[in-house]
Parts: structure tokens; sequence; C-alpha cells
């Protein structure tokens, strides 16, 4: 039966059967291995299992942000790893461990894999961090940071004409006034567009509403093979279309109107092959909205962040995860057919993950 | 808490051949068929090409492409006063270096405007040789000719400031220390105990909270040791080899890892010595032993008979 499941050349098919979102807060008082433990144990319940019969675990969280070198090796005590269990982690989000993930079923010898991301932010200065993780010739010695960065991407954009800061402004009063669905959310609400285009910048052009809150979370999600999913899930969300891919890390040597990376993954994850009701993008600044929108060749028929997005909440580490468990959340909780989750990597978009996901098959 | 990240770094015949001539006031770019590529990179950042040595001046003066005004500099940026980060595009380059353009207001920032490189006086052979861009086509030259030697190394250094949560379950343990007791937390499924006010289970994956707590026996086991030869690093105060044991705590399965052993010569320390915990008078503290919790100061013999079980070697976590 698994058969009638659309899929990629090559690759069977896998499911998403569970998930669990943490509560998003600008300073939690738990640790990342706490919030861990909270979502894995809501996810599998979501799933109807329990964490013994998890085969697979990738987690998906940064030293860096944690401030403790093996950060992670700490948070597989929220996995219940004994008996021991097969491990993975990605110093990447959990959107890429989720991945990891979708490529370790498809061995086809074991059957429930679970991914997970974390992030601490309230933990030291984003500021300061982000720029350690910039290329160390070039850019981290300038404390060359993910906003000023951001802010010449906007720019260039703004320069271009593709995009108005009133725009973006609508964007941030749209995200949060969505964002108001999710009890989740650190930020949302009902803003004016003119008021917040009376505030001071940040990193002109980019004032405080186009940046993401600075957010703790997690988020953890199980997925299946096909046999395994239809066994324990009435309607398995299934992953019909998986694929990254990156560009040049340094800013000043690409094209910052445009993000050939997503239009690439959004191909390779078959994008083309039907509409797109529901895009949940990893969109942290407002201006990559419409950017990401375009490359991905979404029409207005596309709804963006229903959610809220990472204007809502940003949870570095988890913020991509969150995305695709929001993209299967719209299938399975709001009736629609084809949605897609996006995460991003790198200054000024380097790196970009499309996941298209279907239901009712 | 503050974390230093002190990293020395070798930069390549490419990095080192563009740092190297910083220090002699000049940017160089690097060939690749008809572009020129600055900041130079040993591969073409498009094809994946490696690059031939052909290098080739650029600039001085160059044209702002993007760029985003920094309201209120971090410890980390080049400048401490505000400034606009750009990339620009060096006269003869084909693509735009990023860096510092200290233009004194946003008003005086426009999108093509032409810079020039301000030099340091002090140059060294680091991307902040450049001390940042100026308005206009005359670079701000510095005194001083370049490094005697091409540059093969930099040094790059930053120092981030940490919050870390103390949960509860870890108050309660220093508090307990602190009092001269070891408190445990038993899994009320596997009945496992853990220390140092572990918030879960590891195998159950359960919260653990205060009725799961337990007073653990102050008296143990040697399961395995190490002696150390401290080498010299920032925070290594030791300068003499010294043990560190690992501990078997008396009916538990509690084993409290590289442990301060006292009054036993390093050639005296075996696997199977009976040790009991010595603490601190209440209050008292002692700043001498940065590694101690609490008021523990380590262990020392108990005068009781070796336990000689062959096994003992295998209880080391």
């Amino acid at each position: 039966m698994s058969n009638s499941v659309k899929r990629m050349d090559g690759m069977d098919p896998v499911a998403i059967i569970g998930w669990n979102i943490s509560p998003m807060v600008r300073n939690t008082d738990k640790t990342e291995a706490q919030m861990l433990l909270e979502v894995i144990t809501g996810a599998v319940e979501d799933a109807g299992i329990t964490r013994k019969e998890v085969d697979f675990t990738c987690a998906g969280s940064c030293d860096y942000v944690a401030g403790q070198a093996f950060s992670f090796v700490q948070n597989i005590d929220a996995i219940g790893a004994w008996p021991p269990k097969r491990d993975s982690h990605v110093e990447m989000d959990g959107a890429w461990a989720l991945y990891e993930a979708w490529l370790r079923l498809q061995m086809d010898d074991i059957d429930v894999a679970l991914a997970m991301g974390s992030g601490r932010s309230s933990t030291a200065d984003p500021a300061l961090i982000y720029s350690m993780e910039m290329d160390p010739y070039y850019l981290a010695p300038l404390g060359a940071d993910a906003v000023s960065l951001a802010g010449m991407q906007a720019r260039a954009l703004l320069d271009a004409g593709l995009v108005t800061e009133r725009q973006m402004a609508e964007v941030a009063v749209r995200t949060r006034r969505d964002g108001k669905s999710r009890a989740y959310n650190q930020v949302s609400g009902d803003f004016d567009v003119d008021a917040l285009l009376a505030q001071d910048y940040v990193r002109a052009p980019l004032r405080r509403h186009d940046l993401p809150p600075i957010t703790d979370g997690a988020c953890a999600l199980v997925i299946a093979r096909a046999d395994k999913a239809r066994e324990l899930c009435e309607n398995p969300i299934w992953i019909t279309g998986f694929a990254h891919y990156s560009e040049l890390h340094y800013p000043g040597m690409r094209d910052l109107l445009t993000s050939n990376s997503t239009t690439l993954a959004g191909k390779a994850a078959g994008i083309e092959e039907g509409p797109i009701e529901v895009a949940e993008l990893q969109s942290a600044f407002t201006h990559e909205e419409s950017l990401l929108a375009s490359a991905l060749g979404l029409g207005p028929d596309t709804v963006i962040n229903p959610s809220g997005g990472p204007q809502a909440a940003n949870p570095i580490m988890a913020t991509g995860l969150v995305r695709i468990a929001e993209a299967a959340s719209h299938i399975r909780d709001n009736g629609k057919h084809r949605t897609l989750g996006h995460s991003t990597s790198g200054p000024c978009l380097q790196q970009n993950l499309v996941c298209i996901l279907e239901g009712g098959i | 808490m503050t974390v230093k990240f002190p990293y020395r770094r070798s930069l390549g015949p490419v990095l080192g051949a563009f740092m190297t001539a910083l220090t002699e006031q000049r940017i160089i770019g690097i060939r690749s068929a008809d572009r020129v590529i600055v900041p130079p990179l040993e591969w073409d950042p498009t094809t994946g090409t490696e690059l031939a040595h052909d290098f080739v001046d650029v600039g001085p003066a160059g044209t702002v492409e993007a760029w985003s005004w920094v309201a209120k500099p971090t410890s980390q940026h080049p400048l401490d006063h505000p400034f606009a980060f750009a990339t620009i595009k060096l006269d003869g380059a084909d693509t735009g270096l990023v860096h510092a353009v200290d233009a004194g207001s946003i008003e005086a920032m426009s999108t093509g405007m032409r810079v020039s490189p301000r030099w340091k006086a002090e140059r060294i052979g680091h991307i902040t040789d450049l001390d940042a861009f100026i308005p206009g086509e005359i670079p701000q030259m510095a005194a001083g000719g370049g490094a005697a030697e091409p540059v093969t190394m930099m040094e790059y250094d930053a120092s981030i400031q940490y919050r870390i949560p103390i949960t509860p379950n870890s108050e309660r343990a220093d508090a307990a220390s602190e009092e001269g007791r070891f408190l445990g937390l038993r899994c009320p499924i596997c009945s496992r105990t853990y220390t140092a006010g572990r918030g879960f289970c590891p195998i159950d994956a359960i919260e653990l909270t205060p009725e799961h707590e337990v007073d653990l026996p102050h008296v143990g086991v040697i399961t395995n040791y190490t002696i150390i030869t401290p080498t010299q690093y920032p925070g290594q105060t030791a300068t003499e080899p010294f043990s560190r044991v690992h501990v078997w705590l008396d009916g538990t399965d509690v084993i409290l890892g590289y442990q301060t052993l006292l009054d036993v010569a390093n050639e005296a320390v075996h696997v199977g010595m009976r040790v009991k915990a010595v603490w601190a008078t209440p209050g008292d503290g002692h700043a001498d032993n940065p590694r101690a919790e609490g008021n523990l100061i380590g262990f020392a013999p108990s005068g009781e008979p070796d336990n000689t079980d062959p096994a003992l070697v295998n209880h080391i976590l």
C-alpha cells in the first residue's frame, strides 16, 4: 500500500507521526536537556509510542549557544538512551537533524526515528555568538553579526525596489497577528504599521520589528517508515520532498537579491509538482519573506507563516524544525493537503532546506 | 561565566598573501578566469576550481554596494562609535569586500558612495589592519613598512559571557554539600541513584524531584585513578603530578569521578583502596580548591582493608 505514496526518486516513503513544540520564552529557567525532555515526551505521546520504540535519534543544537563544549552529550539524557540507542547530532537547526533521520530510515533496517532541535539563546548575547560562526579570517574578526549582515541584504533589496520598509513592517504586523493562534508563541498581538515605522533603527534599514525575538525553546518530531506509520497513525503526513543546498559563505561574493540555494532545494524537493497551500518559512528577518517566496516560486495562493513564523518565536537551532512541525500541523489540524517547511542557516540565507509534506494519501 | 576563545590559525598561501599585503597597506585579489575575487579565496567560489596564485592589486578606493548602519557597536566590532557594515566593490575587483565604513553619521552613507581605506599604524597581518573605510577617493595612509617576513598565522580572540541556569536540584545538592552531606536522587523506576543535583534519570527519562532525594554514605572504594602531569594552559595552577580518583560510594551505584585524594603519595594510589570523604568546616569554604563542590575537600584513606574485587576497575562512570 505504501506504493501509492508519491515519493522522491529512489527514496522510500517516510511520514511524520507526531511532534511537540515547547513554550517559547525570552529567558527559561530550564536547562536545554530539560526542555528536550519535555518535547520528546510530548512528541512520542503524540505519536502514540514510547521512547523505547524509537530506533534512531538525531539532535540539532549549538555549543556556542550553550556556552559549553560537547553540550549535546548532556542532552542525550533526555532521550532515555538505555539500552543504548543509535544517536547522532548536527551542529545545525533541528530541520537538518530531521533530514539525517529521514536519510537514516532509508536504510530499511529500522522503522522509527526522532529528530529534535533546541537552543537557549538567552544564555549569552546572540550578537556576539553568531559572528563567531562566520568565516574566521575575513568576517569573524570584524564581529560581523547576523543582524548587521541581514541589514545589508535588506538594503540591497530596498535599493533594487524588491521590497519597501512599509512592506517589511506589514510582514511583522501580519505574522505577529497570526501568531496569536499559537499559545506557545513569544511575541504576538496587534501592531500598527505606521507606529512601527516611527521606531528607531536597530541596524538600519532594520527596525526592532524586522528582527526576530531572542527565544529559548525546543521542538521534537517523530517519523516512521510507511508500514509502521500506517500502523501507528490514521493519517500519516508524508514527506514527499526533502532537499537542502548551500551556496558560498561570503556575502560580498553572492547576489543578495536572490537565493539560488533556496530555488535549487525547492526544485529538488519537487515543489513544482503541485500547488503549495501553506509555506512555513524560516524568514527570521521581515525582508527575507518575499525573497524566499520568490525564490521558491510561491504565488499569492500560498499562505505564508500562519503560525506567526520566526517573527513570533525564534528558538535558534529549532526554528526550522518548528516550521516543519507547523507545516505538518496545517495538514493534520487544518485540513490542508500539501504544505512546505523551510529552514535556513548561515549569513544572508546561505544554506536552505525545503521539506514538502502531503496528507490524505 | 566568561568563556574565552583564543584561536591561532594558519593562513596558507592565499590568505597569507592577502594578510601580508595588508601590512604593506595594499589590498590584493586573486584572478579567476576574467574575474578578480576580493578578498582572495583558494578556490573559485562558483566552480570550485583551485586557483593559481595570480594576485592583483585592487582599490585602494571602491564603491559601497550594500550597507547597514550600526548605531550601537558591540565589543567585537572594529569601531567603538556608530559605523556602517558594507560590501565594498574595490576598483578592479568583481566581488565585494565586507568591512566597516566610518562615515560619521548615517546621513553620510549612501549606496554607490565612494570610499577609501584608512590604515592602522600598527599592522600585523589581520583584517583589522584596515582600520575602516572612509568617504572619498583618498586613502589615509599610516607610517611604517610592511611585515619583515610573510605573514603565516593569525590570532583571533573572542570572549563571551554566558549565564547558565542553576536548577533547583543542583541548588539543593550544593546546599547539602555545604552541610557536609552527599545528596543523591533515586529514580523511582530503575532505582539508580544520581548525584550533583541531576534533574532526571537518563535511563527512564523522567524528572527527579525532592521526593526522590536520599543521603548517600561518605565512605567508598577507589575503582580507578589517573596520575596527571600538569601541562600549563590558562587556568591550570598545578605544577607537580597529582592523582584524581574515581570513588564508588558504599551501597549505591554512584561513582564520583575525578576526585581529589588527600594524604596519599602518587606511587601509593591503587584500585581497591578504601576512602572516606573529608569536609571543610561549614561556612569556611576552601577557595584554594576551585574544583571542589560545596565543602567537600576530597577523600582520604579510611584505614579499612582493601577491596580486592578485580571487577572494581569497570566501575568508572
